[in-house]
């Protein structure tokens, strides 16, 4: 025999000031790390604060130019939150130089394909890189 | 100081029609009476769950109090799948800091009063939400396809290679009674199964599964006093890495293993891990996850874990036995109670216990592997007579 609990819905406001200038970025066509000017560490995704030499002060920097693709899969079974979705959809990791990249890729991709990136925003208005194959 | 494991306990692992607390009772009924002490022996109780997904939000009060231990405790602890482990060792540390002469750890998770949906969303969680779930819908069997894909690309690592743990597992799961799916499926069944996240499909998955066990610890003065057989706690190693998988060193293994397992074998004089162990409890969540796990606690080279099962050197008869009781795989992955599932049957195998599914005992010596999210936690223990 089973009860069922009280409804209880969490949506939560989540604190994007200290990287702001990266969902900016995005809206913008632009994907950004950060930099550490202190002791040289790079962060993507970027961080506003460094975790290794405690520092605050951090460039920001775009990163561009074709990536490749390290890691992917292809998800079947659509978690809560992404029931908009009609189709299975493909995430990848990718290399762009220093920096690695998640993504969602137009098209299947596997492991050392070439992409470039671009952002635009999914239905539920989330902005995002997507892959595209070279 | 010594410590020893003097009593485990364990539910079987399923979709079960118990509160957290009735389940975490079961397991620790069963572990004080194997430990043949009264449960007001027990100093200090430590409740190890995950709890993303139960009713319960703050279930350490409640367990503790239906188990008989107000007063004493309760300290939470929380490692993703690898809670149980980190349970283990709250109670191991507190005897050591001599807090406590005898400890109890309990594992304890209900994953099954959410919909899939909703535990794909908690478990896809696991990572870094901000980064990966809230922009991509990253889920836990997808983080792992990512291994998947990596070590595929780089190793030639088969589909059907990944399906011989499942089978394997799944016949070891078929003899044993706790399990959750205790039947044996065939390679062709698993690697014509649907997709869950490409490339890992539907038997490369371990099920949601509910679940309890527990592990009574104590002292080898404690131990020496009540007369008690143990089982010793002779290695223990424990790591971590980034929660964004952006940020990882490699995808085809896992760092936290490597370090943890590093550090566990130089506690407890291990040279040779593949010639020092009768069986292996390892993480199988994924079937790729067993064949890393070879690979990263040395019991083959880095590339080589699908060749280590096709040859069958990791079933019994072979190198090493790993997953006797049928792995999370097959036997079930409720995450807070999986680390000492893994105690459980370390010790019944030490103790020789283990009815049909006995490996033979040659070195007396366990190892158990157990990582939280993907690779996010680290923990090795070896236990040994």
């Amino acid at each position: 025999m089973f009860i069922e609990g009280r409804e209880l819905v969490f949506k939560h406001n989540i604190p994007v000031t200290k990287v702001e200038k990266y969902w900016k970025g995005l809206e913008e066509g632009k994907i950004y790390g950060t930099v550490c000017k202190s002791c040289g560490a790079k962060y993507s995704p970027p961080q506003a604060d460094c975790s290794e030499c405690y520092s605050s002060d951090m460039d920001w920097v775009e990163i561009t130019g074709e990536g490749v693709v390290e890691a992917m899969m292809e998800q079947y079974t659509f978690p809560a939150g992404f029931e908009f979705l009609k189709e299975p959809y493909v995430v990848a990791v990718a290399r762009f130089g220093d920096f690695r990249v998640v993504g969602w890729a137009r098209e299947k991709v596997w492991v050392g394909d070439r992409v470039v990136a671009e952002t635009d925003k999914d239905e539920t208005g989330v902005w995002k890189v997507y892959f595209k194959k070279v | 100081m010594r410590v020893g494991v003097i009593g485990v306990g364990c539910t079987k692992f399923g979709v079960l029609e118990r509160t957290i607390q009735e389940l975490a009772f079961e397991a620790v009924r069963e572990a004080v009476e194997d430990a043949g002490i009264s449960k007001n022996d027990i100093d200090i109780s430590v409740v190890g769950t995950s709890n993303t997904r139960g009713y319960e939000l703050m279930p350490a009060v409640p367990v503790n109090e239906y188990c008989g231990f107000a007063g004493k405790g309760p300290i939470r602890v929380e490692a993703a799948c690898a809670t149980g482990s980190a349970a283990f060792y709250t109670a191991y540390s507190s005897i050591v800091s001599g807090m406590a002469d005898i400890a109890i750890a309990i594992g304890v998770e209900k994953m099954t009063e959410v919909n899939t949906p909703t535990s794909l969303a908690v478990g896809g969680r696991s990572g870094s939400y901000l980064w990966e779930f809230h922009q991509y819908g990253t889920t836990f069997p997808g983080y792992y396809a990512m291994h998947a894909s990596a070590h595929m690309a780089e190793f030639g690592t088969k589909p059907e290679q990944l399906a011989m743990v499942a089978v394997k597992n799944h016949r070891n799961a078929a003899k044993n009674p706790k399990a959750h799916f205790p039947k044996e499926i065939t390679l062709e069944k698993a690697v014509s199964s649907r997709y869950v996240a490409y490339p890992l499909k539907l038997f490369d998955c371990c099920p949601i599964s509910d679940g309890a066990s527990a592990a009574v610890l104590a002292s080898e003065e404690k131990i020496k006093e009540l007369g008690k057989e143990a089982v010793w706690v002779e290695g223990i190693g424990f790591s971590s890495d980034t929660a964004n998988v952006a940020k990882r060193g490699s995808y085809t293994g896992l760092k936290a293993t490597v370090e943890a397992s590093r550090m566990a074998y130089k506690m407890a004089g291990i040279e040779d891990p593949l010639k020092s162990f009768d069986l292996a409890c390892l993480h199988d969540c994924f079937t790729i996850a067993e064949i890393m796990a070879y690979e990263d606690l040395g019991f083959c080279k880095k590339g080589e874990g699908g060749k280590f099962v096709e040859e069958g050197r990791s079933d019994f008869g072979g190198d090493i036995p790993c997953n006797t009781f049928g792995g999370l795989k097959a036997k079930g992955h409720p995450l807070g109670a999986t680390g000492l599932a893994m105690v459980y049957e370390a010790v019944k195998q030490l103790r020789e216990e283990a009815g049909e599914l006995q490996v033979e005992l040659k070195n007396y010596k366990a190892l158990t592997h157990n990582i939280g999210g993907t690779g996010h936690f680290g923990w090795v223990f070896v236990l040994g007579l």
